[in-house]
């Protein structure tokens, strides 16, 4: 089902965290609400689900307006950041536990949650408590209570934070793979980027309680629309120059000149600018060259990462195919893809 | 032993002294006095002998000696020999002794027959003399208190000679008037109606004030106050707190003018038409409304408090989840609140019973168990008995084996409730497995 959060504000006493956000998202896809902490992802999820009353603005599930619905009558499905399983009930109870507040007979109850359990895999764990668990599991039951239901929208607020690495990966693809099964429409909230490019259709990207631009992943990595979305983007990071603009190119604090491809509309000679450079076009072939000095080499195993320290003491990184010839502190000149540089403007917004 | 262990000895020995004092003593003492039959008439120390009419009265009915009983009840004096010898060592004159003697073996049933006889003699003994002639002849062992069983049997041996062992012993076990132990406390309170009245009474003010206020009325308020904003909530708490911090005797008084026939409540019915009377005294439903109001209002204070910040360790997230998946107010206060105030429920439902039980503090004050004995509960009818009622004879023994019944019945509900709340299941350690 297609939600809309149209001029939705929210306010904690004289704090407002969240001022006239709109936001869609349609039907049947799985968005993710990607931002730094603290940035208001959480509350925003709150208010969808009803749990806060927000302070102005409107939202609607499909045609509906919810605004002023309690959120007992929203049919919203929620998995908690500490998936909040009822304690003192057995699996079983805890995804029985929306239909038994319906009132639905015994038997309806138990042909759904037989089902749940099976579409989430925990079928051998129904008879035990939430604290006989594992993380992976109390997340699966999690999903299964809130998928139960059958609601317009399914909300995680960081689903996958508390889990190991391992778990992680794991349950990233399975979540993915319950929301493709059902076709519900899902947000996904998530301080991480990674969880956001692999699982999500779109990412709306926040910063301090503004959403800052939405786009697929390929489409918000390759072309950001501010310096934010650049640096909260990629891993490794992109890394950044800051300097002037000069006719033709940019001049950076430390002296250091590249030329800039035509296609870029600079401002004035003079004007600030800011250039991001990610990691994978900045190494032996490209069409800039540019000298430095290999600081801190990082293996990941596939490839390494070089942190390359400029003349003028500005740091580029480069990620590599493993290779044995360089060494830390050797003197090297590699180059930028020239027409891969992101430019932004003194505000950070992408030229 | 290592040295680490006698320092925990030595760090517990002043709480371990704390709790053999304060708790233990008082229970075994109880145990040992609630199988005396202690009371003012008894003493506390040792007692003598007397043949009192009680005495005889247990011969007769406990022992089947109704003629050695009859014997000892006469008075009597005799003209004996011994009598005779006591009177030259007394110092009376030789010659009246020599004149009695011709008397020897004359009895009168009273003093004052005897007194005469002695006056009549022809020496003419003066008045002083009658008297100390009369008391060497006097051969009545009724109501005489002797120091020791040796003292009672010289006495008894000197009115009825030829008694036997057994016999002996009755006498000094019947005219016994010290303390002696005995189960006759708990024969009593079977077979007396007092007993069973204040059972029930008892249940009816534990299991009222309980349920209605120390757990109903506690969680009525802990719940409301929970969905209130914090300041109204702490207000409300404050105000139910008012009860429990006032001195009892204050508080009681507040209730008092409240329901006397001249107090608040008379006043203001009074307007409508209804005759002023003692609200609190008036009838026995009454008394126990006021009684289990004066004692839930104090109570539910604690409940209150307990289930208040045991609804704030409740993680937030639980109640966001039940309230989406589309529980209304009641079901979440059913399904997800009170399961989660399990524990709570369990220790003041302990506590407050144990303490309702033992407590009378508050009934004394407002009703001393009237009208006519109709609030009078355990813990207030054992302090009537053992410490304070109007007939001055206090029974400690009767008592201590009223506060007995308390302490055991108080450890048989802990045991109770303790499996009734699945004890084990809720301190268990769950299995975690990754
Ligand atoms: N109940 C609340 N009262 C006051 N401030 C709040 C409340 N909930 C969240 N905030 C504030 O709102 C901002 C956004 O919080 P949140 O939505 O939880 O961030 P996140 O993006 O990490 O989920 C934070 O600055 C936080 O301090
Ligand atoms: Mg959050």
């Amino acid at each position: 089902m297609r939600i809309l959060l149209d001029g939705f504000t929210k306010s904690f006493g004289p704090m407002t965290v969240i001022d006239k956000m709109t936001l869609e998202i349609r039907d049947g896809e799985m968005l993710a609400l990607l931002g730094p902490s603290g940035c208001g992802k959480s509350t925003t999820l709150f208010a969808i689900c009803g749990i806060h009353k927000i302070s102005a603005g409107r939202i609607l599930f499909g045609d509906r307006d919810v605004t002023n619905v309690a959120s007992q009558q929203r049919n919203v499905g929620v998995v908690f950041q500490s998936y909040a399983l009822y304690p003192h009930m057995t699996v079983a109870e805890n995804i029985a536990f929306p239909l038994e507040v319906k009132k639905l007979k015994a038997a309806e109850i138990k042909r759904q949650v037989d089902q749940m359990a099976e579409l989430v895999h925990i079928e051998e764990l129904m008879k035990r408590r939430p604290a006989e668990l594992s993380g992976g599991q109390q997340q699966r039951v999690a999903l299964a209570r809130a998928l139960v239901r059958k609601p317009d929208v399914l909300l995680l607020d960081e689903p996958l934070a508390n889990l190991d690495s391992k778990l992680r990966l794991e349950m990233r693809s399975e979540i993915r793979r319950l929301q493709l099964a059902t076709g519900i429409t899902a947000i996904l909230v998530t301080h991480d980027q990674v969880e956001a490019m692999s699982m999500c259709d779109r990412i709306a990207i926040m910063n301090a309680g503004e959403i800052v631009q939405i786009a697929t992943p390929g489409e918000m990595y390759r072309n950001p629309r501010t310096e934010f979305v650049a640096g909260f983007l990629g891993n490794p990071p992109i890394a950044f120059l800051h300097g002037v603009a000069t006719s033709g190119g940019f001049a950076s604090v430390g002296g250091e000149a590249i030329a800039l491809p035509a296609s870029v509309p600079l401002p004035p000679p003079g004007s600030k600018l800011t250039l991001g450079i990610r990691p994978e076009h900045f190494g032996p072939t490209g069409n800039i060259p540019i000298r430095g000095r290999i600081s801190f080499i990082e293996t990941q195993g596939r490839e390494n990462l070089y942190d390359v320290t400029l003349p003028s003491g500005s740091m580029l990184r480069s990620i590599q195919p493993l290779r044995g010839d360089v060494a830390l502190n050797e003197e090297i000149e590699w180059s930028i893809a020239g027409d891969r540089i992101l430019v932004f403007d003194e505000h950070g917004t992408r030229l | 032993m290592n040295s680490s262990k006698k320092l925990g000895l030595l760090l517990i020995t002043p709480a371990a002294i704390v709790v053999v004092m304060l708790f233990l003593v008082p229970v075994v003492l109880t145990a040992v006095f609630a199988f005396t039959n202690m009371s003012t008439s008894t003493g506390i120390s040792g007692g003598a002998y007397q043949i009192s009419p009680n005495a005889l009265q247990e011969l007769r009915d406990h022992y089947d000696m109704p003629s050695v009983a009859e014997r000892l009840s006469q008075s009597g004096f005799a003209v004996d020999e011994p009598g005779l010898a006591a009177l030259g060592k007394a110092g009376i004159d030789a010659d009246i002794v020599t004149e009695l003697r011709g008397h020897i073996g004359e009895t009168f049933a009273a003093r004052r027959d005897a007194e005469r006889a002695i006056r009549n003699l022809n020496h003419r003994p003066s008045l002083r003399e009658v008297k100390q002639i009369s008391d060497q002849f006097n051969r009545s062992i009724m109501n005489a208190r002797y120091d020791s069983k040796a003292a009672l049997l010289a006495a008894v041996a000197s009115v009825m000679p030829n008694l036997s062992g057994a016999e002996h012993q009755a006498i000094i076990a019947a005219s016994y008037t010290g303390w002696t132990w005995t189960t006759g406390n708990f024969r009593r309170m079977a077979s007396i109606p007092g007993t069973q009245r204040s059972l029930v009474n008892t249940m009816v003010y534990v299991a009222f004030t309980l349920t209605l206020f120390n757990i109903g009325f506690a969680m009525v308020l802990a719940i409301t106050t929970f969905y209130m904003p914090s300041r109204a909530a702490g207000f409300f708490r404050g105000v139910w707190l008012l009860p429990r911090i006032s001195p009892p005797v204050i508080y009681v008084l507040l209730w008092k003018w409240l329901a006397w026939d001249t107090g608040f409540l008379s006043v203001f019915l009074g307007r409508f038409g209804i005759h002023s009377r003692n609200w609190m005294l008036d009838s026995g439903t009454n008394a126990w409304v006021f009684v289990v109001l004066i004692n839930g209002f104090v109570g539910a204070s604690m409940g209150m408090l307990i289930f208040s910040s045991a609804l704030q360790a409740i993680p937030r997230p639980l109640l966001y989840a039940s309230e989406v998946d589309g529980a209304s107010r009641w079901q979440q206060i059913w399904h997800i609140i009170m399961p989660q105030l399990r524990w709570p429920i369990l220790f003041v439902t302990c506590y407050q019973t144990l303490s309702l039980l033992t407590s009378f503090d508050l009934i004394l004050l407002s009703t001393n168990g009237g009208p006519g004995g109709s609030t009078e509960v355990w813990a207030l009818a054992t302090y009537h008995t053992a410490l304070n009622n109007y007939a001055g004879n206090l029974e400690y023994g009767y008592g201590a084996a009223m506060a007995l019944v308390l302490v055991v019945v108080g450890v048989f509900l802990s045991l109770a409730y303790l499996r009734l709340f699945n004890y084990r299941d809720l301190v268990a350690k769950p299995l975690i497995e990754h």
